[in-house]
């Protein structure tokens, strides 16, 4: 054990010691009337503002959630069994807010703000209020550019544009995570220096767990970290041992977090997982607050709950910088019901939606994407051209196999057209398939749906589908390389591309076996 | 919560009454004679509040102790509490009577605790300054608290003005914690 030196203690204490004033401390208080189930009622505090954060006993934070008459009803993020009846309680003078900056990537931290990955404290400087009013209709301007998810059957069909705010639900088991993580793994494309060669600004994720178990956030985080993700990521995590006014709160932190990149001109990307359990804590808690129960017992407010909520993800006019808010809520669906009260109610908030289905999932359709009821309503226009053009007729071609898929059992006994139809559909879905971790850059994608369309599948059974695409893409990238370059670079399909392309691709389908 | 209603309702209209008839100076050294006969025995708050003692005996009680040293109004008053069943509240109502005839005078209450009695030209000094930071007529009332330390804790309202040596040793313990990484 190496030795202390007295002389060190003093050194020390003297300098902790330096910058410490007496001076006389002015603060408002009140007194805890009532106490229970995450819930205090206090008397006093007759200056305190809504949604103030106030300092109970113990380092434990409340928020202000009902001003009434003569008292205060106020939520907790700590353990209600440490403040009894009796008990004062400090005002802060500042709403509930939480630390931002560049500082916040890489960690892992509460909804507060507070770090939980064991990597020490955080040195921001800035704070912000959780709960912010969304921009209105000048600072604006339309979704036009790209958020690529490095997911094929997304990117081509169903395309998220910077400042969206697309939809991810299913049942449990079904991927949603998934294609949320894969999605955040995928930005890193937009960290190098080659994105920004081409123009291409980097999107800083976040990712706000809400009510997981806390073994399934650390999974993610090591899944992140292992993908490189985690430099440009934060994870804001309430988990399911949490109190429910934290997993309350925790998606309007992960967006003002956004938010912060997004007002310094930078592009974010935020994931909401999930908005379900959120609007269960928020139930919780307005009961324990005495507000009236609506429909399956959710309070009145429920819809401006999530509506305020999505409203904050935009995309901000050139004057204002140009950055964006992305979002990607999550909801989980009971038995598919989506006519149930809060996925009806964030289906119509979104632009937009990606159903997952678990039959899809049980038969080794991974990403298990219904692409036929899923939609972007405005990630249209952020597409690139290349992929347009060549997503165009994907979708038509899907769409008609999935008219016919019934009859596929007839086999022989189809006629031949609507034979050839059923083996393009098939090769497509299987060409969608896609694995988890393994996000594919945009300019391969255009590349293999263009050969998927126009009939280089064709000829190559399905089980050979993905081994056909691996290789045509490495025989590509050895041969002729600038294909790619000029995809990537002029964001459209031009002529000469395409019949280099296709020069290219014969020459493989001659040696493929 | 509503026991706070009741006794505003019965104190307001005990003042605004006693406001009209000009006799507000003789009704609040009652109140305060009132004040501190409930406060200082037990008994007869326990007697009021009891609902096994008829009311008649209670007030036969209230006129027994009170008829003597009170006003007629005050009597009157006293009296007609007995008769809406609100005696329990008594202590409460004369409370809010007093506190709202600070409020009318402009008088605010501070309530200092301190760890050892302050003397005199410490008082009048603590007085002045708070009359000057408040803006308006102060009444000091103290409170001897081993739990200060050293300093004192004056509340005015909800707001605290803490100058004691035990929020400065917590404030620095605090800080200690905070920088206690340094010591490792």
């Amino acid at each position: 054990m190496a030795e202390v030196r007295p002389d060190e203690i003093s050194a020390i204490l003297r300098k902790q010691l330096s910058g410490y004033e007496s001076e006389t401390d002015i603060y408002d208080v009140g007194t805890v009337l009532q106490v229970g189930d995450g819930i205090a009622r206090v008397y006093g505090l007759s200056k305190v503002m809504m949604s103030e954060l106030v300092e109970f006993p113990n380092d434990v934070f409340g928020m202000v959630l009902n001003l009434d008459e003569d008292s205060v009803g106020c939520v907790l993020f700590g353990d209600s069994t440490l403040i009894k009846e009796g008990d004062t309680v400090k005002r802060t003078k500042r709403v509930a807010s939480m630390p931002v900056g560049n500082e916040m990537l890489g960690r892992v931290i509460t909804p507060l703000g507070i770090p939980v990955d064991g990597k020490g404290s955080i040195n921001s400087e800035k704070f912000l209020p959780i709960e912010r009013k969304a921009l209105g209709v000048i600072q604006r301007q339309p979704v036009k550019e790209p958020l690529q998810t490095g997911i094929s059957a997304i990117d081509a069909m169903i395309p998220i544009g910077r400042g969206q705010r697309e939809l991810i639900i299913g049942d449990r088991q079904t991927g949603k995570t998934a294609v949320a993580v894969d999605a955040i793994i995928n930005q890193k494309n937009t960290h190098t220096p080659e994105a920004k060669e081409l123009g291409i600004n980097p999107v800083f994720c976040i990712y706000v767990a809400i009510g997981q178990k806390s073994s399934t956030v650390a999974q993610v985080v090591a899944k992140l970290h292992e993908h490189g993700a985690m430099d440009y990521t934060t994870v804001i995590a309430a988990t399911a041992n949490e109190p429910a006014p934290l997993q309350f709160i925790a998606p309007y932190a992960g967006a003002t977090l956004g938010e912060f990149f997004r007002d310094n001109g930078k592009h974010a990307l935020v994931v909401y997982d999930d908005l379900s359990k959120q609007a269960v804590a928020y139930r919780e808690l307005s009961l324990l607050l005495r507000r009236p129960p609506g429909r399956e017992a959710y309070p009145g407010d429920v819809f401006y709950l999530h509506s305020r909520l999505l409203e904050r993800a935009s995309k901000l006019n050139d004057d204002l910088g140009g950055g964006s808010l992305t979002a990607l809520p999550i909801i989980e669906t009971q038995q598919g019901d989506v006519s149930a009260y809060i996925p009806t109610n964030v289906i119509s908030i979104t632009d937009g939606q990606i159903y997952l289905e678990s039959n899809l999932f049980n038969a080794g359709v991974r990403p298990a994407i219904n692409v036929g009821i899923s939609v972007s309503r405005v990630g249209g226009n952020a597409q690139i051209k290349a992929m347009k053009k060549v997503a165009g007729s994907l979708k038509l071609d899907l769409a008609q196999y999935r008219e016919l898929e019934a009859f596929a059992k007839f086999g022989s006994d189809l006629d031949v057209s609507t034979q050839k139809t059923l083996a393009k559909g098939a090769r497509l879905v299987e060409l969608l398939k896609q694995g988890q971790y393994s996000p594919v850059p945009v300019e391969r994608q255009v590349v293999s749906i263009y050969l998927s369309t126009n009939g280089y599948l064709d000829n190559i059974q399905v089980s050979d589908v993905k081994r056909f695409e691996k290789e045509v893409l490495e025989y590509i990238e050895v041969k002729n390389n600038k294909i790619f370059e000029t995809i990537k670079k002029e964001k459209q399909l031009s002529d000469t591309t395409i019949a280099d392309i296709r020069k290219v691709a014969d020459e493989f389908l001659t040696i493929f076996k | 919560m509503t026991e706070s209603k009741v006794s505003t309702r019965y104190a307001n209209s005990l003042l605004e009454s006693s406001l009209e008839k000009r006799n507000i100076e003789t009704i609040s050294k009652d109140m305060d004679l009132v004040y501190s006969a409930i406060k200082g025995n037990s008994e007869l708050a326990r007697a009021l509040a009891s609902p096994i003692v008829k009311p008649g005996v209670k007030s036969s009680i209230l006129e027994e102790i009170f008829k003597s040293k009170v006003s007629k109004e005050t009597m009157e008053f006293l009296n007609f509490i007995v008769e809406k069943g609100r005696e329990d509240l008594l202590a409460s109502i004369v409370q809010k009577f007093l506190e709202l005839m600070d409020k009318h005078n402009g008088i605010v209450n501070v309530n200092v605790r301190s760890a050892v009695e302050l003397a005199k030209e410490q008082r009048e000094k603590l007085k002045q300054n708070f009359e000057k930071v408040l803006n308006k007529k102060v009444r000091l009332n103290f409170i001897i608290d081993q739990d200060v330390v050293g300093g004192f804790v004056a509340k005015v309202g909800d707001t605290v003005y803490d100058a004691s040596l035990k929020h400065q040793l917590e404030i620095l313990k605090k800080r200690f914690q905070e920088g206690g990484a340094s010591l490792n």
